[in-house]
C-alpha cells in the first residue's frame, strides 16, 4: 500500500497546493487545517445524503483493561451531548430529521453514519458535530447501558458460530487477542466509568485522527463549505494518537492447534481454520494476491469447490481474508456433511497442501477471477449510501490510494504473487482449527478423534 | 459491532415502494407477453435485474411437503439443464460473474438474474434454460437435498430464526402461514428428484407468473427476451390467492426450554390486509411503536439490546414484537404499560409527521439498487394488485392523518400470541396471559380531526 501523503496545511494557502490522494471519479477530497480529512462523493441517484465520521479507534487500540470500551464509547455516542442532553431528546432529533443511523466498532475503525433527506445536510452535520465533539457521560446512563451491551454479548453467545469464532480468535492472537475483540470483555464494560470514556475521547477523538465523508445528492463545493464551517473549530490534538499510543505487534503462532467444543445449540457441526495473514503496513501486494486467490477458490470450476462442495463433503466452504493494517486474519469456514466428517477434513487438508502447486488453477480461472473482481466493483458502486463506509474503512486500514487502485492492482497479480502469499502465510504455517458440535453427535461420530491434523 | 439498530431492521414492509423521483430513471411501464404481465423499470445504470415470480408460496403445497418449492427453485440452478450439466451451467455464469438464484417465500417464489448489461446476451439463454428445461439430475439433487437438510439444522441453531419459526407455528397452527418454505428435515428427506421436478412443472404455468425487469433495455428487446422465455410454457389454471385475517382471540403464552445465553420472546398479533384503506396508517403506527418500544425497553429500562417491532404485510398480515432479555417478566410489564399508554393516549401529530419524514428516507434508501426496485414492484403487484403503488407511495403516505393511525393501532394491536424460548424458570406466564387488551383509545383520540 502506498501511504496517503498528508500535506502540511498552511492557513490560507490554496487547497491545490496540498497533495491529493488518488480518488475515483466524482470523489473530492480536502484536508481542513485541523487535520480532519473530508471526502465528498457526488451521486444523485436518490434525493438523500449520507454522512459518516470514522475514527482510528477500536479493538486494535485496546489492552485488557480497556477491551470493549471503544465499543461502549460508540454506544454512548447515541446517548447524550450538550445539545441533546438525554437519549430521548437525541432520539427525537433523529426522528425529526427522518434519519437512518447506526454506528459500528471494528478492529481498526469506529464509525457513525446517518442518512437523511438531501435538504437536511446542514442539520445533519450539526447533529453529528454535537455528538462527536460534545458527548456527555453520566454514571447513571452508563449503568443503564450495561445490560444493553450485556444483551449484545448474550445474543452472540447464543449463536454457536460466534462461540467458535471467539474461542478461535483467542488462540490465534494469544495474549493480544483483545486487539481483535471489538465486542470487548464483560467485566471491563460493566466496570466502565465516565472517566474511562474521557480517556478514550482524549486519546483518539480528534479531527486529525478522523475522516468525514459526505455522499449522495450533494454538491462538493457546498458540502466542503459546510464541513469547514461546522467542524473547522474542532481542535487538533497536535499529535498522532496511533504514534503516541503505539500498537504492539502480534506474535506469530507457535504451533498448530486443533480443538473441539460441544454445544447443544449446534445442530450441525461448524468448522473454522485460521491463519495470521498479511497486512497493509508490511505486505500490501500479498493482501491483493489473497483477494484474487480467494476469488479463484470461489469459482465453481476450482479444484477447491469441486473437491469439497461438488462431492457433497460440505454444504459450502468460505475462504475469507480481512484486509487490515495490523495483521489480517485468513479464515476457512465450513459446515461439513456430518456423514462424511473424516473425508471432508482429510480432503480439506489435502487441497490446502496443493494450493502452492502450479497446476492448482488455470490461466483461465485467474483471468475469470479478475473479471469477477471488476464486476463486483460495479455492483459495489450501485448503492450510493454504502460508498461512505467503503471510504472510511479504506482510510483506516489501507489508505485511500489502495482503495482507488484496487482493481488495477488486482489485474497486475501474477501466479508468483499468489504463490508467494500461499507459501508465506498458509502452507506449512501454524494455524488454529476449531469445531463446534453437539455432544450427542460428537459421541456418535467421534468428532474429537477425527478432527486433527493429517499425519 | 453494530450498535444503534434503527428502523430498517425493525419494520418489515413487505410491500415496500419507490417513487418516480429516482434521479435519472425513465418512467416505468407494463406490457403483456404471452399472457404474462411484464413490469419494466428503466434503471439508468449498467446492471440488469430480472425477476420471474411464481404465485402461491405456502398455499401451493400441503404441510407434509413443506420445502418442496424451495428445493425445486434451488434445483433450477444447481442440478443442470438439458443443455448444460450443473458444472457447465455454473462455470458459464462464473465467467461473467452473473448471478441466477431463487427464493421460496410465504406468498410467492422468485427466480432472479443479476448481471452486467454487456453480459446479458451470454447469460439470458442460461436463465431461460434454468426456468424452462431444468435437468433435475438425480445425483445433484441428492447433493442439494443434503445441503438443504444441513441448512435447516444450521437455521435451527440460530436463536432469532428459532423463535420466529416457533412463533409462527404456534400462532398460525393449522393455517398456511404455519408452514416454513424451507420445510423440516422430516418433509425434505423423502423428496425425490422426480417428485420435485413434477412439482416444479405443476407451478410452471403462465397463470402463476409475473416478470419484472429493472434495466436499461429497450422495450422491443425485452419483449423478444420474454417471448423466448415464455413461449412454450403452458397457460395453466387461473390462480386465486387466498387471504387470511389472523386475529388472536385472547392473550396466550407458550414456552420452550432452550439452553441459550439469554431468553428470546416473540409476540404475534394482527394487521390490516394489503390494499385495505388501513394499511398505510398501520405501517406508520408500527414505525412509531418501534421507536416507543426502543425508548422504553432499551433506553429507559436497559432490558434488551435490539427490541424489534415488525409489520409483515403479506397475504396473512401480522405484527411481531421480539426481544432477547434476561428479565422476561420485567419486559412484559414495561411492554404492557406501553401498550396501555398507546391505547389510551394514542400517537401525537408530531410523531406521525416525523414518521412520514423517516419513511421517505427509508424508502429511498431501500430503492438504491435494481434488485430492491424489482422486489418492490413485484410485491406491490402480487399483494396489492397494483405495482404503480410503488410510484405514488410518497403521496399516499402524505394523506394519512393522526386519527387514522390511532384508530388502526387500536383495532389491530389487542391480544397477542406470545412464545418464549430460554430458561423457563425465569418467566411468569400469567403476566403474559393477562395483557392489556381491554384498554381502548378514547373517542376523543379518534375523532379529533388532526391532519398531518
Amino acid at each position: 500500500m502506498k501511504k496517503l501523503i498528508c500535506a502540511i496545511t498552511l492557513g490560507f494557502l490554496s487547497m491545490a497546493s496540498i497533495a491529493q490522494p488518488r480518488l475515483p471519479p466524482h470523489y473530492y477530497w480536502e484536508k481542513l487545517p485541523n487535520g480532519l480529512e473530508v471526502v465528498v462523493i457526488e451521486n444523485d441517484k436518490v434525493p438523500l445524503a449520507t454522512i459518516e465520521i470514522a475514527v482510528k479507534n477500536g479493538a486494535f487500540t485496546e489492552d485488557s483493561n480497556y477491551n470493549g470500551l471503544s465499543h461502549l464509547f460508540e454506544h454512548m455516542f447515541f446517548k447524550a451531548n450538550k445539545d441533546y442532553p438525554n437519549q430521548e431528546k437525541f432520539q427525537n432529533r433523529t426522528q425529526e430529521l427522518g434519519a437512518i443511523l447506526n454506528g459500528s466498532t471494528g478492529d481498526e475503525r469506529v464509525n457513525y453514519f446517518f442518512t437523511f433527506d438531501k435538504d437536511s445536510l446542514n442539520q445533519g452535520l450539526e447533529f453529528l458535530n454535537s455528538a462527536i465533539r460534545f458527548p456527555i457521560y453520566r454514571t447513571e446512563d452508563m449503568q443503564k447501558e450495561r445490560p444493553v451491551v450485556d444483551g449484545e454479548f448474550q445474543r452472540a453467545e447464543s449463536n454457536p458460530e460466534y462461540v467458535l469464532y471467539f474461542a478461535s480468535s483467542k488462540k490465534l492472537w494469544g495474549n493480544l487477542y483483545t486487539r481483535k475483540n471489538a465486542i470487548g470483555i464483560h467485566e471491563v464494560i460493566n466496570t466502565a466509568t465516565p472517566e474511562k470514556m474521557m480517556v478514550i475521547k482524549n486519546k483518539y477523538y480528534y479531527p486529525n485522527n478522523s475522516i468525514l465523508v459526505i455522499c449522495g445528492d450533494v454538491k462538493h463545493e457546498d458540502a466542503f463549505a459546510q464541513a469547514k464551517k461546522i467542524f473547522g473549530s474542532w481542535e487538533s490534538s497536535g499529535f498522532d494518537p496511533i504514534k503516541k499510543y503505539p500498537i504492539p505487534e502480534f506474535s506469530s503462532l507457535a504451533s498448530t492447534e486443533y480443538f473441539v467444543m460441544e454445544s447443544t445449540l449446534a445442530q450441525t457441526p461448524i468448522e473454522m481454520f485460521w491463519w495470521q495473514g498479511p497486512d497493509t503496513r508490511n505486505d500490501s501486494a500479498a493482501t491483493i494476491a489473497a483477494d484474487v486467490f480467494l476469488t479463484i477458490l470461489g469459482l465453481n470450476s476450482s479444484k477447491w469447490q469441486q473437491a469439497l462442495v461438488d462431492k457433497g463433503l460440505t454444504s459450502s466452504v468460505d475462504f475469507t481474508y480481512q484486509t487490515e493494517k495490523y495483521v489480517g486474519p485468513v479464515e476457512i469456514e465450513l459446515e461439513p456433511n456430518p456423514a462424511k466428517l473424516k473425508e471432508c477434513n482429510d480432503e480439506l487438508l489435502n487441497q490446502i497442501r496443493q494450493w502452492g502447486n502450479d497446476d492448482y488453477y488455470t490461466e483461465e480461472q485467474l483471468r475469470n477471477a479478475k473479471e469477477i473482481i471488476h464486476r463486483n466493483a460495479i455492483r459495489r458502486r450501485e448503492k450510493p449510501s454504502s460508498q461512505a463506509s467503503r471510504v472510511t474503512s479504506a482510510w483506516c486500514s489501507t489508505g485511500l490510494d489502495y482503495m482507488t487502485d484496487y482493481e488495477k492492482n488486482c489485474d497486475k497479480i501474477t501466479r508468483d504473487d499468489i504463490k508467494r502469499f500461499v507459501s508465506k502465510y498458509i502452507t506449512g504455517k501454524p494455524y488454529v482449527a476449531g469445531m463446534i458440535i453437539n455432544p450427542e453427535m460428537n459421541k456418535k461420530l467421534n468428532a474429537s478423534g477425527i478432527f486433527k491434523p493429517a499425519i | 459491532m453494530q450498535t444503534f439498530i434503527k428502523k430498517l431492521s425493525g419494520i418489515i414492509f413487505l410491500a415496500t415502494c419507490f417513487t418516480a423521483a429516482l434521479a435519472q430513471n425513465k418512467s416505468a411501464y407494463d406490457m403483456t407477453v404471452n399472457g404474462i404481465k411484464v413490469i419494466v423499470q428503466p434503471s439508468g445504470n449498467e446492471i440488469v435485474q430480472v425477476l420471474t415470480l411464481f404465485k402461491g408460496g405456502v398455499q401451493n403445497y400441503h404441510a407434509d411437503k413443506a420445502g418442496i418449492e424451495s428445493l425445486a427453485i434451488t434445483a433450477l440452478t444447481e442440478c443442470g439443464t438439458q443443455k448444460d450439466s450443473k458444472n457447465s451451467f455454473k462455470d458459464k455464469l462464473d465467467k461473467v460473474s452473473a448471478e441466477i438464484g431463487g427464493f421460496a417465500g410465504m406468498d410467492y417464489s422468485t427466480v432472479t438474474l443479476n448481471c452486467i448489461n454487456s453480459d446479458l446476451d451470454q447469460v439470458w439463454p442460461l436463465y431461460v434454460d434454468a426456468l424452462t428445461v431444468p435437468r433435475f439430475d438425480s445425483s445433484e439433487f441428492a447433493r442439494i437435498k443434503q445441503v438443504a437438510i444441513t441448512g435447516l439444522k444450521s437455521q435451527a441453531s440460530r436463536p432469532d430464526f428459532a423463535i420466529s419459526k416457533f412463533s409462527k407455528e404456534t400462532a398460525f397452527k393449522g393455517k398456511d402461514y404455519s408452514k416454513s418454505p424451507t420445510g423440516e428435515e422430516a418433509t425434505v428427506s423423502p423428496l425425490s428428484a422426480i417428485e420435485t421436478k413434477n412439482y416444479y412443472l405443476s407451478i410452471l404455468t403462465r397463470s402463476r407468473m409475473l416478470i419484472v425487469v429493472v434495466a436499461e433495455l429497450d422495450k422491443a428487446s425485452i419483449e423478444k427476451m420474454v417471448n423466448e422465455l415464455t413461449a412454450n410454457i403452458p397457460e395453466g389454471k387461473k390462480i386465486e390467492l387466498s387471504r387470511y385475517n389472523y386475529k388472536p382471540a385472547t392473550n396466550s403464552f407458550t414456552e420452550q426450554k432452550r439452553a441459550v445465553a439469554t431468553n428470546y420472546i416473540q409476540g404475534i398479533t394482527s394487521g390490516p390486509q394489503p390494499g385495505s384503506s388501513e394499511y398505510n396508517a398501520f405501517s406508520i403506527a408500527m414505525d412509531i411503536f418501534y421507536d416507543r418500544q426502543f425508548l422504553e425497553v432499551r433506553t429507559n429500562n436497559g432490558l434488551s439490546y435490539a427490541p424489534q417491532v415488525g409489520f409483515n404485510g403479506g397475504l396473512t398480515p401480522y405484527t411481531i414484537f421480539r426481544v432477547s432479555t434476561t428479565k422476561p417478566d420485567n419486559y412484559i410489564q414495561v411492554m404492557d404499560k406501553l401498550l396501555v399508554k398507546t391505547h389510551e393516549e394514542g400517537f401525537s401529530p408530531e410523531e406521525v409527521k416525523n414518521s412520514k419524514t423517516g419513511y421517505l428516507t427509508k424508502f429511498y434508501y431501500r430503492m438504491e439498487t435494481n434488485a430492491a426496485q424489482a422486489s418492490s414492484l413485484a410485491a406491490n403487484e402480487i399483494l396489492f394488485n397494483d405495482w404503480r403503488r410503488s410510484l405514488r407511495i410518497n403521496e399516499d403516505f402524505k394523506k394519512v392523518n393522526t386519527e387514522e393511525v390511532n384508530k388502526v393501532f387500536n383495532n389491530y394491536v389487542k391480544d397477542i400470541n406470545w412464545v418464549y424460548q430460554g430458561d423457563t424458570s425465569k418467566v411468569n406466564p400469567t403476566l403474559y396471559m393477562a395483557g392489556p387488551s381491554n384498554h381502548k383509545l378514547p373517542d376523543s383520540k379518534i375523532s379529533n380531526g388532526n391532519k398531518n
